[in-house]
């Protein structure tokens, strides 16, 4: 399976300008849904019809932290003006969103928070979302955001043969 | 496939504690929707009472609440390693943002050990689905062999953060929430915590079927206008469905404009426009990570005596497809149910559950 | 008026992080929301209507007001010119 990395700290606008550079609502997004589109351009760029609509690939996002660094910034404009453009990332699922808005993935999407990073458990999950018999393909991804600067950011392109074999 | 079933369910919400409280509520209008003037700007909402509550964290308080209820109700004890806990919640201790570890993953630990569960939990945080999706979750693990039983919570409280950040969304109702109604408005925040066990045993004759998660690959808050995700979740479930049993579709009826809509074309491309519809947040609000488990638990006790509930705030159709929104209670011989929701990220989740023989 | 465009434009810029762009590059009778433009959204309309009342005191209660005053910047400066209260 395919397996891609970002590392800790990487400067995030320039690989999006190296990986796609056509999808300015990327400088729009919370940094864990930028983490969640450029793991994925990295899995994905190369495949045939990557843009034709399909519901046979699931979107699986796992973290600790979920949403937590994008809430502080979002609570921080509490004060005087609430952001509405804030707010709505202080979801930790808006990063499937954004993964499936990009690729027209109209199949399952789901962020899990686990207590660590847990390779056993992880796959587990993954596994158990195969029972959905739609999907044959999953992007999957750990993706846990300290900051805006520190994070854990992984990804795999898995098939419903690699997951059950 | 094993065979999953509801064995046990609790509640903690404003107009009650029990099941039989909620669904008498509901029948009856009654409903837990006041005025609250804190904060700059007032706000229409279903909230606890926290009077003689001191303890760190209210949220993880509810869901254990209920969750004991359920545990009880299935006569299970916690600590056994055969039983799964999946925590269901948006926010979670989020108004603890300042002063806490506010992961949902903490909260989770907490939770599991202050139920003395032996197993780690996992949360499913899928914005307004995510009740729906926990429930599924813990399906996939009973057919998985994972466990033998998995309790399924699901809590939501609400804080300044959640409000502030609807109303400048501009999605809350100054007035009760008017689910598919021609005068709907908004939606209104409520508070609740709601929790099942479910089982390979069939020791209930309620059985969750199966459901689907679909995303609407369209925008992350704003819903799809050919309800793309909320068809193909029901479309994966049709051919599961017995349609002379079905007794009604709750769906998730929010009262803002475009989410009703949305879930009035999915309805309507999946051929349900003859059944029943209800929605239940005129009485309690828009419960977030527990409503999917709440309206479930609601629906079931409404089956079980024969009636579709009325949909309070509903009077005049206000959306582009001729739905049958249940306005009165409504009896039913039917003994299947379609429970609907939709959330921000573009999510849409849909699942079925019925009635068997008697155990 | 045209010190006003300008410093909307930024503020729009800002505000939205619509990044790489410059005053410039932002025509004043283009329409800010739709294919043509900008191609703002809904959320951008959200995030339009708190610029507004944090900078100029002007309070719009819905998105659907939002969408006449947000035309175009030269539309959005007329009306912001009529209107502040700060």
């Amino acid at each position: 399976m395919k397996h891609v990395t970002i590392p800790s700290g990487a400067d995030l606008s320039a690989l999006y300008r190296q990986l796609a550079g056509d999808y300015p609502k990327f400088f729009k997004m919370d940094v864990l849904s930028k983490l969640g589109f450029l793991l994925t351009e990295m899995l994905v760029a190369d495949e045939p019809d990557r843009f034709r609509p399909r519901e046979d690939r699931a979107v699986l996002v796992f973290s600790r932290e979920g949403c937590v660094a994008n809430d502080r910034h979002y609570a921080a404009t509490l004060a005087d003006f609430p952001s509405p453009a804030l707010f709505v990332y202080t979801l930790p699922n808006i990063v499937t969103g954004e993964i499936a808005i990009r690729n027209k993935y109209e199949g399952e999407t789901s962020a899990y928070v686990l207590e660590k990073y847990d390779e056993k458990r992880l796959w587990a999950l993954v596994k158990e979302a195969f029972q959905d018999r739609i999907t044959q393909s999953a992007v999957v991804a750990w993706i846990d955001c300290l900051s805006d600067t520190a994070w854990q950011a992984e990804a795999w392109l898995v098939t419903r043969e690699e997951i059950l074999k | 496939m094993t065979k999953v079933y509801c064995t046990g369910c609790g509640v903690v919400t404003p107009v009650g504690d029990t099941p039989e409280a909620v669904f008498q509520a509901v029948r009856t209008g009654r409903s837990a929707l006041r005025l609250y003037q804190a904060g700059p700007e007032p706000y229409v909402a279903s909230l606890l009472s926290r009077e003689g509550f001191d303890g760190p964290s209210f949220f993880e308080d509810i869901a254990v609440k209920a969750a004991r209820k359920a545990l009880e109700q299935a006569g299970l004890e916690p600590s056994c390693p055969r039983v799964g806990l999946v925590l269901s919640t948006i926010k979670g201790n989020v108004e603890l943002l300042d002063r806490e570890d506010v992961s949902l993953a903490a909260s989770a630990a907490r939770i599991a050990a202050a139920l003395g569960m032996s197993t780690p939990p996992v949360v499913v945080s899928n914005a307004c689905i995510s009740g729906l999706a926990a429930l599924l979750q813990g399906m996939r693990m009973l057919r998985d062999g994972a466990y033998d039983h998995v309790l399924v919570v699901g809590a939501e409280v609400q804080s300044r953060f959640i409000v502030s950040g609807f109303q400048s969304l501009k999605a809350l109702s100054l007035q009760p929430s008017k689910p598919f109604d021609a005068a709907r408005d908004g939606l209104n925040p409520g508070e609740a915590a709601a929790a099942m066990v479910l089982s390979g045993e069939k020791k209930s004759p309620w059985e969750l079927v199966d459901g689907a998660v679909r995303n609407d690959a369209n925008h992350i808050s704003g819903p799809s206008r050919t309800g793309e995700g909320s068809y193909n979740a029901l479309k994966y479930l049709l051919p599961l469905v017995n349609r002379e049993k079905l007794a009604f579709v709750n769906v998730h009826g929010t009262a803002t404009l475009y989410n009703d809509e949305m879930e009035a074309i999915a309805l309507d491309r999946a051929g349900l426009l003859d059944v029943p519809v209800n929605a239940l947040k005129g009485i309690f609000g828009h419960t977030m990570g527990a409503a999917g488990i709440l309206e479930s638990i609601v629906s079931m006790l409404a089956c079980d005596k024969g009636v579709v509930l009325p949909t309070r705030g509903f009077s005049e159709l206000g959306v582009s497809r001729p739905v049958r929104v249940s306005a009165q209670e409504m009896p039913t011989q039917g003994s299947e149910f379609i429970k609907l929701l939709s959330g921000f990220g573009g999510v849409n989740g849909a699942l079925l559950f019925r009635k068997g023989g008697a155990q | 008026m045209n010190e006003l465009i300008n410093e909307l434009k930024l503020k729009v810029i800002d505000a939205l992080n619509l990044e790489g762009m410059t005053p410039e590059d932002i025509d004043d009778n283009a329409p800010l929301f739709g294919d043509q433009g900008l191609g703002l959204d809904s959320i951008d309309v959200l995030e339009l209507i708190v610029l507004l009342e944090k900078n100029y005191g002007i309070r719009l209660a819905t998105p659907q007001e939002g969408k006449e005053v947000f035309k175009s910047i030269a539309v959005m400066a007329e009306y912001v010119a009529a209107n502040r209260k700060k």
